[in-house]
């Protein structure tokens, strides 16, 4: 994308006032973004992202600097300009580059840019009709396709110059069911670290069918009870309680400065033995996968909890620094508008020996949720919350009736440690993840797991 | 190749290519951004960005297509594409590009003087509002960001049919989160400030408010959960009416996802309320003199008095009511396509003082904060359960803070029972802004 004597003017003017670590990004991304409603392709939009990203170090001290201009003068203008808030003189050398191209573990079939558009058009148009007739009160559908090639170029002063090839497609699916005034939705979205071979493999009659499933059955839901009850929250998508609850106070942007309630705990039982929590950049083709993370570093699996005994975070370069720790293959970002910092990929709670049955079965009264809505949390105070899409009741170990407008409320930490039941139906759901280094793909994951008590606040008093 | 030689080669390789009519929008932006951590630069940031869209009619429809690489290589990448793009369009609803309107306000979004500031100035006002925050109450351990960031942006659009509209806009903001400690408990609370002018600017100032905002939140305290009166403060009011902002939005309502659907005329709210959009505020986050489509901006009354009296409109939907386009196409960036959205949207405040509303609540809940509404509110159904921060209020004063919160209801219902509204209005670092609003109830839950 750039030549390597260009790349190597650019590392060695981001340390002319001395800094000591210099990294520059070259991001080349193609995109479509494909909407269908009420029957009809409503936008279809393709686009390039082309910019490049700058990053000096100098100890605890980290610079950005991006451009979408191209050009030597523009690079080595914005190489200088981060350049500038460092002062000094020069005090390391470039190490020489050596090219490495990214081991591919996640192979792609049939790129997206040599695909009609007729084709995927065709797909979402099945994916509509499917959930349009799945029942005379669905009354809107919104299909969403995205896919995308990105081509990045990292380098840096260590003598690092990798490339890769990141493909990625997405189809979200929202219905909308109505009934005289009420009106409910239901949504999925699956995608993947694959090409258009993903959207001919999916099992779009499942996924169409289940967005309004959800719509409809949220018609006749009751509103949720409120109060502190046990919580059965099933697989997949449910594992974005843990994403929020957990994974983002594992992340070195908070656990370096000690922001984080996970801070400083290396080796200790921070949750029940049955629970073992992983972040898993290697499975192949899943939509939060990589072959190499921003910072150029291999995908790994890192496991975080074992056995409930903490045993490491996520770091990016960066906060390796602060935390006198190694780089885990965790530094990602948006695009060439973010510096990269640690970040998730594909988190999951690893299964258990319990069945979806079993852990039903053992629950006097509570709530089940059957899919998880998106969450928040503070990892300065641990504190977390969650919209559930679709809930029932649970009652003498039998599903009851469907449950709307639920929220679960609660402290990351504190959660953690009442996970009572652990199932082996392990999965994984797709979804975007915001921080300081933007919007990423991730999955969350988990099997069906019971936390004895959370916080859900609903609509009807207790 | 400069922008003016490319748009040059854009439209005349369009023609070429069978385009009837084009268009370009290109954005321009300078940035800088500096976060501080216990006295040291922490974070820096500096860049220099922007990128093209085009929209041509080919066929009889309209094709899109973006690219932020401003080269030769680009001219084919989006006439191609943006052709391509039209082919598995449907032909209804066609959109057209835009003669222009008759008259344009002159914007004011623009100050020469704050492009003035430089850097050290700013880094060095950033470094003192951590000192002067850290340096005030023993419990204040960190900042979880301390941060100061400077935009200045414009934006172009130009056509075949002799358009050529440009905007400019800067801005400041400085935000920064305190974390306060307590034996085992630990909060955190944002403080921010946007402008244009930086000298108005107090560090110390800033810095008490972040102080204050935070540690009034300890010891906090367990209430029953059941339905209360709500203050929410002003802040919070904003957040959440930014999220169901967009069911003012004609393409919401025509496609069934918004119940505003047919209630044009019709009280949606109590008498109190009325929305506005204005998109010539000087401080306004999203503020413009032409749309996405080039058509001239003017201020919108959305409700007067509990009454809806106009949806947002872009040309395509305008057509599809047989009504006028209000001047609210709106495109993200140039990566997005033509979609209807706000400028800066508000609640019209009142002139009761923030004590009065409470004093008129005398017991119930003020909240303060509202997190999770991307995923815990549904703007089609309209229903909302989102977690809360918040302080209980008797007698008409604050007494203490509670727990970690719930409180749920629906958008549209909480329109009806809104009883008073304040004099606080204010844009909380987002182009939808509410003063303080007292409602009758919501269902609170508390951890």
């Amino acid at each position: 994308m750039l030549s390597k004597s260009l790349i190597e003017d650019v590392l060695t003017a981001a340390l002319s006032t001395g800094g000591d670590f210099s990294e520059i990004f070259v991001e080349d991304r193609f995109t479509n973004n494909i909407t269908l409603q009420s029957g009809r392709i409503e936008t279809c939009l393709s686009g390039r992202d082309f910019g490049v990203g700058i990053r000096v170090f100098k100890g605890l001290q980290s610079v950005y600097a991006y451009t979408t201009d191209f050009s030597k003068e523009g690079l080595i203008n914005a190489a200088k300009n981060a350049a500038q808030a460092i002062t000094g003189n020069t005090i390391i050398q470039l190490v020489p580059l050596i090219h490495e191209k990214a081991e591919t573990i996640h192979p792609v079939q049939i790129m997206p840019q040599e695909v009609d558009k007729f084709r995927k058009a065709a797909i979402m148009k099945k994916t509509y009709d499917t959930a349009k007739n799945y029942h005379s009160s669905i009354s809107q559908v919104t299909v969403r396709f995205m896919d995308e090639e990105q081509n990045v170029l990292i380098a840096n002063s260590e003598g690092k110059f990798a490339e890769d090839k990141r493909v990625r497609s997405k189809l979200s699916i929202q219905a909308v069911a109505v009934r005289d005034n009420q009106m409910e939705t239901g949504f999925h979205g699956p995608g993947a670290h694959q090409g258009f071979e993903f959207f001919e493999n999916l099992n779009i009659d499942h996924y169409a069918n289940e967005a309004a499933r959800i719509a409809v059955t949220m018609l006749d839901a009751s509103p949720c009870p409120s109060g502190k009850f046990p919580v059965i929250i099933d697989n997949e998508f449910g594992g974005v309680i843990f994403h929020e609850a957990c994974g983002h106070g594992l992340e070195a942007t908070s656990v370096a400065k000690n922001n984080s309630v996970f801070a400083n705990r290396i080796g200790e039982k921070v949750a029940p033995s049955i629970v073992t929590y992983i972040d898993d950049g290697t499975i192949q083709n899943e939509w939060g996968s990589i072959n190499i993370d921003d910072e150029g570093e291999k995908a790994r699996k890192n496991v975080l909890i074992e056995n409930g005994i903490l045993k490491g975070y996520l770091i990016d370069k960066f906060n390796s620094r602060r935390m006198g720790m190694e780089s885990t293959g965790s530094g990602r970002r948006q695009s060439f508008r973010f510096a990269p910092t640690s970040r998730m990929t594909n988190t999951y709670i690893a299964p258990g020996k319990s069945t979806p049955e079993e852990i039903i079965a053992n629950t006097e009264q509570g709530i089940y949720t059957k899919y998880m809505g998106g969450g928040q949390v503070n990892p300065a105070t641990g504190d977390y919350n969650f919209a559930v899409m679709e809930a029932y009741e649970v009652k003498n170990g039998k599903l009851g009736k469907p449950l709307k407008g639920a929220t679960l409320i609660g402290n990351g930490p504190k959660t953690l440690q009442l996970v009572d039941m652990v199932g082996n139906n392990l999965g994984h759901g797709a979804g975007m993840c915001g921080s300081l280094s933007g919007s990423i793909p991730v999955n969350v994951g988990q099997p069906m797991i019971r936390v004895s008590e959370i916080t859900v606040g609903g609509t009807k008093g207790e | 190749m400069n922008i003016q030689e490319f748009q040059t080669k854009l439209f005349s390789a369009a023609q070429t290519s069978g385009f009837t009519d084009v268009e370009m929008y290109y954005e321009k932006k300078e940035v800088f951004g500096c976060q501080v951590y216990k006295g040291e630069i922490d974070q820096y940031e500096i860049a220099e960005d922007g990128g093209v869209s085009f929209r041509g009619i080919i066929n009889g429809k309209m094709g899109y297509a973006y690219s932020e690489k401003i080269d030769k290589a680009s001219i084919p990448f989006l006439l191609e594409n943006a052709k391509e793009n039209t082919r598995i369009m449907h032909d209804e609803d066609i959109e057209e590009i835009f003669a222009g309107s008759s008259h344009y306000g002159r914007g004011n979004f623009f100050s020469t003087s704050l492009n003035e500031i430089t850097i050290p100035e700013k880094v060095q006002f950033i470094k003192d509002v951590e000192r002067e925050l850290l340096a005030l109450d023993s419990r204040i351990v960190a900042t979880d960001y301390c941060m100061i960031r400077t935009e200045s942006a414009s934006r172009n659009l130009s056509n075949n049919k002799g358009l050529s509209l440009t905007d400019q806009m800067n801005y400041l903001y400085v935000i920064v989160e305190a974390i306060v400690k307590d034996g085992e408990e630990t909060k955190t609370s944002a403080e921010f400030k946007v402008t244009k002018d930086f000298h108005s600017l107090n560090a110390k100032e800033i810095a008490i408010k972040a102080a204050d905002a935070a540690l009034s939140q300890l010891g906090s305290r367990n209430i029953a959960s059941k339905d209360y009166p709500v203050l929410l403060r002003n802040d919070a009011a904003a957040s959440l009416l930014a999220i169901f902002s967009a069911n003012f939005s004609a393409e919401n309502t025509q496609a069934g996802l918004s119940s505003l659907k047919d209630k044009l005329g019709k009280q949606i709210a109590g008498q109190k309320i009325t929305i506005v959009d204005d998109p010539f505020l000087e401080e306004g986050l999203a503020s413009r003199t032409f749309d996405s489509e080039g058509v001239a901006t003017k201020k919108l009354t959305l409700v007067e008095s509990g009454v809806l009296q106009s949806l947002l409109h872009n040309q395509k939907t305008a057509k599809k009511e047989q009504t006028k386009t209000t001047g609210h196409a709106h495109k993200d960036s140039y990566k997005s396509a033509v979609k209807v959205g706000p400028s800066n949207l508000y609640l019209e405040p009142s002139g009761v003082t923030f004590e009065e509303l409470l004093r008129v609540m005398d017991e119930g809940i003020l909240i303060t904060e509202l997190s999770g509404l991307h995923s815990g509110a549904n703007t089609v159904s309209g229903d909302f359960s989102v977690a809360a921060n918040g302080f209980y209020v008797a007698d008409g004063k604050v007494q203490y803070p509670i727990n970690l919160m719930t409180i749920a209801g629906n958008f549209y219902q909480l329109l009806q029972d809104v009883e008073e509204i304040g004099a606080d209005l204010i844009f909380p670092l987002s182009p939808v802004g509410s003063p303080s609003v007292l409602v009758k109830t919501l269902s609170v839950t508390v951890e």
